[in-house]
């Protein structure tokens, strides 16, 4: 009896284990977080932004903290890769310029910024300007960090290499000091896309890093920036930043301008998405980056919650190998672009979240052309392009020519996997026998490069703004030992298309750049050499302490703005 | 005596050690990708002759066997390399993550031995009894519930409901703890800093609990099995017919004798616990070993990947010794 019993126990712990097993992780957070909230104020920030106040874990704390998904690469201005080392650099160092995702590239440090001719640039520097050690910022510091970032071998640490950020400065000549507080940049061909570069380049003091060195530069960097430096966990996994009293006030067309907001500003990485959230739940972090799309509605029920989205800057494609039967025929590629539905893809997979594309730029590139339209979802038009080409379905609808089943496999990488599958699934409802494959980034790239695969899905970051980078890597044929194509993983190459990108470079007269390269849209868009999927919103999210918060869509977190509540 | 032995034995290690540090160079070379490629980011804009400059520095563009002997020239030396992500010495970046690594192993370790050494002596006296079958049932679960998993529950319910325990890291923010050894729980203790006590504390137990728990499991169940062996043989009955008291019996006779096998299992799990390390360590972002290593190896960063392997291997093979050791004294009749 008694053991019966302890089996019918036995059992029902297993049932109870089992049954949380089965449960997802959002529907757990729901159901925590049912909490009463014991006070909610409304209150108006800006006039169309309103805010939901509600008291925190820990009241009064005066500093921000910030949570990553990532570590910064590095913490050199000069000499980084990814997007959280900008974040944080650059609310430690500020630039010549600045960009405001809504109103485009304003002045920062500069007073101003004249191109002379189509190859020269001059710029002024405003006075006053302090570097976080009490020095006044002067042309000099201006023109050794473009050094710093162009010469080679300019980083003496840890062996003598060039700075990672050198693409940045394009065609960079050199610098001249016309007095303390101008310089004028020769570059030695013209550079439309100067501006919006230049946002991108930091700035150091001479005088500190001829002293400290690269070394000393990593260990304590000094800027001109709202928040000082004060100390780096190992691997950058927590950098804690305060409030610069000399600072200058940033840009002044920005509001708000003055110092910084908030005393301390602290950054934390937390690599797990459900971690990152709990964090922000249990009010141990006040502003979370890359928050999962579909833990956003859970998210949005919690109060004191707020999440913010902002179109993203890296579209996703899907690449076709077009070297290879049967993507060498632009008709197949047009026939797959309208058979997947973008919308339905955007709903399911993005929740919402998510913009179609239209074409190889993203809308907010300042040469995208407004006048192209998504591919439509046709399914009769899609097979009609494919029966053109010679695909018809057989008995059981599946697509076949010359007795061959249209079947092919997409590469993609793992957090692509949702969107890859659900173009395949889409793929396979037209009669394309389509599969999926998943790969690290770094393995698949030289295969890609190679032509070696016949389709990938993947995204490319865009997050300046100007065709230049995102044309000349994604949508230029491969020139090997060159910088042009290293994106190109449809093997795309048409000559026009090539010259195009190529004069738009250099062509200073904004209107005619923009017929410069609607053309080479235009065409990319007829030929199709990738299904052009959707564009991503970045989606953050914080507690309701902070306020004049806005994610920004190259992933910058401008702490100098926030406030806490 | 016993004291050159364990020299010996020591000795014994370095060969070993030199055995893997040529079976990690040459797997780790196997996988594809190119780590310059990965060094300068997704998109980078960088040119051939860039490529080539810093294919050069690191040595990657010699052949295999030059480049092994680099490497092994260098580890004589004590020096594993530099970087080529983090721009920094691999010793260096090994001793400031170790430490987080080995107290989060420490607590792990204590967690399943609190948990497992009662249920498994318990459910062995009272074997077939509730309490044996709720424990078994119970580790049952432990073995089988994802590290990833339990660690996200936890979360949730003790960071998020109730808010007693943190979510993540090590120590919070605004607390200040001189550092001596990297072990917070520890270094707390050594400068008599109490709140940086209390909070080391509170954030390492949820991280020790979740990668605890299913070494606790595997103890219990092997503790139970080798009790129940031993509580079934001659010289328990002659204790127990002598009139010893159950307790006696139990924790004197049978206990010492049953944890030959536990300690050997215990000693084992050690890999287990650097292991799941890594796992542990990403769901509640703790600094240590395990997300150095995974992050080194999606970015190919060889010498990064070959350093902290080797530390794998030491302490495991430091932890093999340390349980012959444990042997000798359990077992007299055990000789290393």
């Amino acid at each position: 009896m008694n053991r019966i019993r302890t089996i019918q126990l036995g059992a029902l712990v297993l049932l109870v284990a089992l049954a949380a097993c089965a449960a997802p992780t959002p529907q757990i957070i729901e159901k925590v977080v049912e909490k009463p909230v014991e006070k909610i104020v409304e209150k108006t920030v800006v006039a169309e932004r309103t805010v939901v106040v509600q008291p925190t874990a820990v009241p009064g704390r005066d500093t921000l903290v910030v949570a990553l998904a990532r570590a910064p690469s590095g913490i050199d201005p000069a000499d980084h890769s990814s997007r959280e080392a900008e974040t944080v650099i650059r609310n430690i160092y500020d630039g010549l310029v600045t960009r405001d995702h809504a109103s485009g590239v304003h002045m920062e440090i500069a007073e101003s910024v004249k191109w002379l001719d189509t190859k020269t640039m001059e710029i002024k520097l405003r006075k006053g300007v302090k570097f976080h050690d009490g020095s006044e910022l002067k042309a000099d510091d201006v023109i050794y960090s473009f050094e710093r970032v162009f010469k080679t071998n300019a980083i003496e640490f840890p062996q003598p290499h060039t700075a990672l950020r050198k693409g940045f400065l394009g065609p960079f000549g050199s610098a001249d000091k016309k007095d303390d507080y101008t310089v004028v940049v020769n570059f030695t061909a013209p550079w439309p896309a100067g501006m919006q570069m230049l946002v991108h380049t930091q700035i150091v003091s001479k005088a500190y890093v001829t002293k400290v060195g690269t070394k000393g530069l990593i260990e304590k960097p000094l800027g001109t920036g709202p928040f000082k430096f004060v100390s780096a966990k190992t691997g950058f996994e927590e950098v804690m930043l305060e409030r610069f009293a000399d600072y200058y006030g940033g840009a002044p067309t920005l509001a708000p301008v003055g110092k910084a907001c908030v005393s301390r500003a602290v950054f934390r990485v937390i690599p797990e998405n459900s971690t990152r959230v709990a964090a922000l739940l249990a009010g141990e972090v006040d502003i979370i980056t890359e928050v999962p799309a579909e833990l956003v509605g859970t998210l949005q029920k919690v109060p004191g919650i707020q999440v913010k989205t902002v179109p993203g800057t890296r579209p996703i494609w899907m690449e076709f190998n077009v070297a290879q039967a049967p993507f060498d025929n632009p008709k197949v590629r047009q026939a797959l672009n309208h058979a997947v539905d973008k919308d339905l893809i955007i709903k399911k997979v993005y929740n919402g979240l998510a913009k179609p594309l239209a074409g190889p730029l993203m809308p907010a590139n300042n040469m995208a052309d407004p006048s192209l339209k998504p591919y439509a979802y046709d399914k009769a038009k899609a097979l009609a392009l494919l029966k053109e080409a010679g695909w018809a379905p057989d008995a059981s609808g599946m697509l076949m020519k010359d007795g061959k089943p249209f079947a092919f496999v997409i590469d993609t990488i793992d957090s692509m996997r949702p969107i890859a599958e659900a173009t395949a699934t889409m793929l396979r409802d037209v009669g394309i026998d389509a599969s999926v494959r998943v790969w690290e980034y770094n393995v698949v790239r030289p295969k890609l490069l190679a032509r070696e695969r016949q389709a990938y899905v993947g995204d490319w970051g865009d997050s300046t703004f100007d065709p230049v980078g995102h044309m000349e890597a994604k949508w230029h044929s491969l020139v090997t030992g060159s910088t042009y194509g290293r994106g190109n993983f449809s093997g795309y190459a048409n000559k026009r298309v090539d010259e195009l990108i190529k004069a738009g470079e250099t062509e200073n007269d904004p209107a005619k750049r923009k017929v410069l390269y609607y053309e080479a849209q235009k065409l990319i868009y007829d030929e199709a050499p990738a299904i052009f999927l959707i564009l991503p919103e970045a989606i953050e999210a914080a507690s309701a302490r902070v306020q004049n918060w806005q994610p920004a869509s190259d992933s910058r977190e401008n702490l100098h703005d926030v406030c806490l509540k | 005596m016993k004291a050159v032995k364990i020299l010996e034995r020591m000795l014994a290690t370095i060969p070993i050690m030199f055995g893997v540090a040529i079976i990690v160079f040459f797997f780790i070379r196997l996988t594809p990708g190119d780590p310059v490629d990965i060094m300068l980011g997704r998109s980078a804009a960088a040119t051939q002759r860039e490529i080539e400059q810093l294919r050069q520095q690191f040595h990657l563009d010699e052949p295999l066997h030059v480049q092994l002997g680099y490497f092994l020239g260098d580890v004589l030396r004590g020096n594993l390399g530099y970087s080529y992500i983090r721009n920094k010495p691999v010793v260096e970046l090994l001793t400031e993550r170790l430490p987080a690594t080995i107290e989060m192993t420490i607590g792990a370790l204590l967690i399943s031995l609190i948990i497992a050494l009662p249920i498994g002596i318990l459910s062995a006296v009272r074997q077939n009894s509730l309490l044996d079958r709720v424990s078994m049932a119970g580790a049952f679960l432990g073995i089988s519930m994802p590290g990833f998993w339990l660690g996200i529950i936890l979360i949730l319910f003790f960071a998020v409901r109730l808010q007693v325990l943190p979510a993540q890291g090590r120590l919070s923010y605004d607390v200040h703890l001189q550092e001596i050894t990297g072990m917070y729980v520890l270094d707390s203790l050594l400068t008599g800093n109490w709140r940086a006590l209390e909070d080391s504390l509170k954030h390492l137990l949820l991280p020790s609990i979740t990668l605890g728990a299913g070494v606790a499991a595997i103890i219990a169940r092997v503790l139970r099995s080798s009790m129940l062996e031993v509580l079934r043989s001659d010289y328990i009955k002659l204790a127990r017919a002598k009139g010893a008291s159950e307790w006696g019996v139990v924790m004197k006779h049978a206990l010492r004798n049953a944890l030959i096998p536990t300690v050997t299992v215990v000693g084992l799990q050690v890999g287990v616990l650097l292991g799941g390390n890594m796992i542990v360590e990403t769901v509640f972002s703790w600094p240590g070993l395990g997300r150095l290593v995974v992050d080194a190896i999606f970015n190919r960063d060889f010498p990064l990947i070959q350093g902290a392997v080797m530390i794998y291997a030491i302490t495991f093979v430091l932890t093999n010794l340390v349980v012959d050791i444990l042997y000798t004294y359990l077992n007299p009749k055990i000789t290393l």
